[in-house]
């Protein structure tokens, strides 16, 4: 079990913010785009022969011997996509980041079921099943024991994968990316799915060591992902290079994510879970 | 221009390759396994690009190594650079320690100058090269001989003092020609102002280098002072010279002072090279010292004073127990420095003290007093009981007593007073008369007796004598030959018990001597071996380092001067003789002498002055015309020397090694360091006023 009930319990306060509205495929508590039957009064517009004569408004009519229907906002579901890379680079540190990237994709698929959104699971990796899109709260447990499995494998191939998503999703949404980005395609991904209309929200998981590592003497750094090495002599100028480099690639993807008005979130996973959730989701604008 | 000692090192520098290598091949790193290598990658591209020289481009630890083993590299093949005029392998530093070198035109003193020049010699000779130091002052002094050791050296240069003396610039050059000979290949470096004498040819061995010191030849000096009683001693005449040594005139105040108070000054307008003389008259009679001081300042100061000592103050005194003798009375008083009491025997016998008339013996109580009465009273000696007492006074200081006719009981004679017997009638108790003897006819037993040398005392005419029979103590000095018997002393002079005495064995008035050119000489001889003048031998005026020799009297067993510096010397007599040669010190010197804790039986003072026209003049000479070893091999090379550069290298390396440590462990440092804020700003929150 991912949560206790008091967890639960805490996580039902919380909502998905949602900065756009977005078309949804039922009914449900989010704006849409769409006009609908909410009790929210929107626009006019000129009668059109097989509209449904029971919407004309009948005060304009009276005052201007025209027919006008009244439309209303439409109130839908949004479908919210969580990604989740596994690739066995997120299989990595203490806490472990796959683990800790499935836990916050179990707490926010929780608050948007709760929500009554759809919430659809994207796993970027090899060796686990779909996740269709599921709706209700009683679709928690799945949605939970699913995360509980997920394996990690195979290459990360942001890029493809990413672009792949874009084209397949039928109803752009809210969409939070679970990942370490360890791939040159991560502006390829991430521009697919700026491009295909999504709310997107990076959240950067790293795990303490990737952060600072704490290497030392000469060394050959094996990829676990690729196998491919890298030769370095770990002294005090080579970190120091290593951590201005890391906070200059933060920099770029936040720049870049800035430009194509996403959310870019930094995590490490030595903060605790109810900080992530309560505090630093809150402060970054995907929960309330 | 740098040569190398040992250039094989060099060959160590193969060892730089080998860092080099160390750096370009792969080392054997040790593999970990990470999330991923996207971030390293991205971060080494430009690091650690494909060609292997560029890898080297940024590691500050192996240029450190390199700089290192290049530097020990350079220092094991020990530079040198030659460092001209340096000195040869072996090097003899001859100090001039003389008057002249205390002059302050060169910063702060020439011999200062000498000084921090030896040091720099010193300092740049090679490591192998051998030091000597020796001190050209009054006497040469080797402080140091043939060391090695840099320390010894500077030490040695410590230990040289200005003089105040000449310098025996002679004596050191062959000092150092007699170490030079004993070591090939040896500079003499001498270090003086030139202001020394030299002999016209001084062969040396050596190559003799001349470091010339002092720039200035302004000076001014005191170049003599010396003071005179006038006749009759009425006052004191002070006789002053100065001179100026400068190239330019100069006005200089000299003042003089009497025993320490001002008695007159003078504005003395000195031409270059020129001198004044000045003659200080009316100065008063019982001054003991005076002093010649030239106000303001010259480059040389020690030459600005000067002292003179009289012995005005110290005039012995004379007694003549007499009923009236207008020859000797006359003669006398025209002898200066003799303070003379008339004394008539009445007076003399009744001066005694009871104390002393209970020692007198029965023989002394006969003297026939009645006659003393009888006699009328010296002129203008009153016989008043003011006038005894002055007696008593006089006779107990008496240096001397003459007794003119008198034979008192030695008894009551004072201890320590000579005496001079003339005409004596009755035997005392050193001499006996035997009988009377008529005009005998003279003759000198040795002509050269500083007694009656030149004194012609032979031709004296002689009416009646007393025959004296020639005591153990005494040597005759005039004789009467007498037919048949041994010649009868007419005059005789010795010395016994502590006490000089000299016996004339006929009565003035009863003989032409008075009359006689003679007369003074032989008086003036007498009186000054009878009184001798006090401080008894002791010189007034000595040369700076020179030696004072006292005639000390047997029972004197302390001597002591004191210098002006206020330091007192105990000096101990051996045979009578007492040696004093600590006069390195210009000014007064005071000597007393004593018997065991008495106060002193003499006082005498006498002063050390410079005079010397060698070291009040300045000028540098240019040129010692010193010859070294003439046609000995090597004498350009030699002047040149070795100067080592592998010291300051080695530091540097050193420097460098400590550099490379902590750049390697720069981490740990800057964890240290972080650390420390850390807890300095938890210390800091926890105080209580935060």
């Amino acid at each position: 079990m991912m949560f206790d009930e008091p967890f639960l319990r805490q996580l039902e306060r919380l909502a998905l913010l949602s900065r756009r509205a977005m078309a949804g495929q039922m009914q449900g508590e989010r704006r849409s785009p769409r006009r609908g039957q909410s009790v929210e009064f929107a626009d006019y517009r000129p009668y059109a022969p097989g509209d449904d004569f029971r919407r004309i408004d009948w005060n304009a009519y009276a005052r201007l011997e025209r027919f006008f229907i009244k439309l209303f906002v439409e109130e839908e579901d949004v479908t919210v996509h969580l990604l989740i890379d596994t690739s066995r680079s997120m299989d990595w540190g203490d806490p472990n980041k796959l683990w800790y990237a499935a836990r916050a994709a179990g707490a926010i698929g929780y608050v948007a079921l709760a929500g009554l959104d759809r919430v659809a699971v994207k796993v970027l990796g090899e060796g686990n099943g779909p996740f269709p899109a599921q709706r209700g709260k009683r679709q928690a447990m799945t949605l939970f024991s699913y995360l509980e499995r997920l394996q990690t494998g195979g290459p990360t191939a942001l890029g493809p994968r990413l672009r792949a998503y874009a084209a397949a999703a039928r109803l752009p949404g809210p969409l939070v990316l679970f990942s370490d980005l360890f791939d040159p395609g991560w502006t390829e991904g991430l521009g697919a799915l700026a491009a295909r209309g999504f709310e997107v929200t990076v959240l950067h998981t790293l795990a303490p060591d990737e952060v600072a590592p704490s290497l030392e003497g000469d060394l050959r750094l094996v990829d676990v992902e690729s196998g491919g090495e890298v030769e370095i002599t770990a002294d005090y100028d080579m970190l120091a290079r290593y951590r201005h480099g890391l906070a200059d690639w933060q920099a770029e993807v936040r720049r870049y994510c800035a430009l194509r008005e996403m959310r870019y979130l930094s995590v490490v996973t030595d903060v605790p879970f109810e900080e992530l959730l309560f505090a630093v989701l809150r402060r970054g604008g995907v929960l309330s | 221009m740098i040569h190398f000692f040992a250039p094989a090192a060099f060959a160590l520098a193969a060892l730089l390759p080998v860092i080099l290598a160390m750096y370009l091949l792969k080392l054997r790193r040790t593999e970990r396994v990470v999330s991923s290598t996207y971030l390293w990658q991205r971060m080494v591209r430009d690091v650690e690009a494909n060609a292997p020289w560029q890898r080297l481009r940024h590691n500050l630890l192996l240029y450190l190594q390199l700089l290192i083993l290049a530097l020990l590299v350079l220092a094991l093949a020990r530079p040198f650079s030659w460092a001209e005029g340096r000195g040869g392998q072996a090097t003899i530093l001859v100090l001039d320690t003389s008057a002249s070198m205390s002059a302050t035109d060169a910063s702060p003193t020439r011999l200062d100058a000498a000084r921090a020049q030896a040091r720099q010699i010193v300092d740049g000779l090679p490591d192998d090269a051998r030091v000597t130091v020796i001190a050209a002052g009054q006497q040469a002094r080797v402080l140091l001989s043939s060391s090695l050791d840099r320390r010894q050296a500077h030490l040695a240069l410590d230990r040289v003092r200005p003089e105040v003396g000449g310098s025996d610039m002679a004596a050191a050059l062959e000092l150092a020609s007699a170490v030079a000979a004993r070591q090939p290949d040896t500079e003499i470096a001498v270090l003086s102002d030139g202001r020394v004498e030299l002999p016209q040819r001084l062969a040396l061995r050596g190559n003799v280098r001349y470091l010339p010191l002092g720039t200035s030849g302004d000076n001014q000096a005191v170049g003599a002072l010396s003071v005179r009683s006038m006749p009759g001693g009425q006052y004191l005449a002070a006789f002053v010279q100065v001179a100026n040594y400068g190239e330019s005139g100069v006005e200089r105040r000299l003042a003089l002072y009497a025993d320490g108070q001002l008695a007159n000054a003078y504005d003395l307008d000195l031409p270059a090279h020129g001198q004044r003389a000045v003659v200080a008259e009316q100065l008063p009679p019982e001054t003991e010292v005076v002093e010649a001081r030239l106000l303001g300042a010259d480059v040389l100061s020690l030459d600005d004073r000067a002292w003179a000592v009289t012995r005005a103050g110290a005039r012995a005194s004379v007694v003549l127990v007499s009923e009236g003798n207008r020859f000797l009375e006359t003669a006398l008083g025209l002898m200066p420095d003799l303070a003379l009491t008339v004394v008539s025997p009445v007076q003399l016998m009744t001066s005694v003290s009871p104390e002393q008339e209970g020692d007198v013996p029965a023989t002394a109580t006969a003297q026939p007093t009645g006659e003393a009465v009888a006699t009328p009273a010296v002129p203008g000696q009153a016989a008043s009981a003011g006038d005894e007492a002055a007696a008593a006074e006089a006779l107990a200081a008496a240096d001397l007593v003459l007794l003119d006719t008198e034979t008192p009981p030695a008894a009551i004679l004072p201890l320590s007073a000579n005496l001079l017997y003339l005409g004596p009638l009755r035997s005392t108790a050193y001499f006996s008369v035997t009988g009377r003897l008529d005009a005998p006819v003279p003759r000198l037993v040795d002509a050269t007796d500083p007694l009656v040398a030149r004194t012609a005392v032979e031709q004296v005419s002689i009416l009646e004598a007393s025959r004296l029979a020639l005591p153990a103590w005494a040597r005759p000095l005039l004789v009467a030959d007498l037919p048949g018997d041994e010649p009868a002393p007419l005059l005789l002079a010795g010395q016994v018990g502590g006490r000089r005495i000299a016996v004339l064995a006929f009565d003035l008035r009863r003989s032409d001597l008075p009359l006689q050119v003679s007369f003074p000489l032989l008086l003036a001889n007498l009186i000054d071996w009878l009184a001798p003048e006090q401080g008894a031998g002791v010189p007034t005026q000595v040369g700076p380092g020179d030696a004072v020799s006292l005639a000390v009297p047997p029972e004197v067993d302390r001597v002591e001067v004191r210098t002006p510096g206020g330091a007192t010397v105990r000096l101990d007599p051996v045979a009578g003789r007492a040696v004093f040669a600590e006069t390195g010190e210009l000014g007064l010197y005071e000597l007393a002498w004593g018997e065991g804790g008495s106060a002193p039986a003499l006082r005498a003072r006498f002063a050390v002055g410079l005079f010397s026209g060698l070291e009040s003049d300045l000028r540098p000479a240019e040129d010692l015309h010193l010859q070294g070893a003439a046609g000995e091999a090597g004498e350009e090379a030699s002047l040149r020397a070795r100067r080592e550069w592998w010291r300051p290298l080695a530091y540097v390396a050193l420097l460098v090694l400590v550099v490379e440590w902590a750049v390697y462990q720069r981490a740990v440092l800057a964890r240290l360091a972080g650390w420390l804020r850390a807890a300095l700003r938890r210390r800091g929150s926890n105080l209580p006023w935060s």
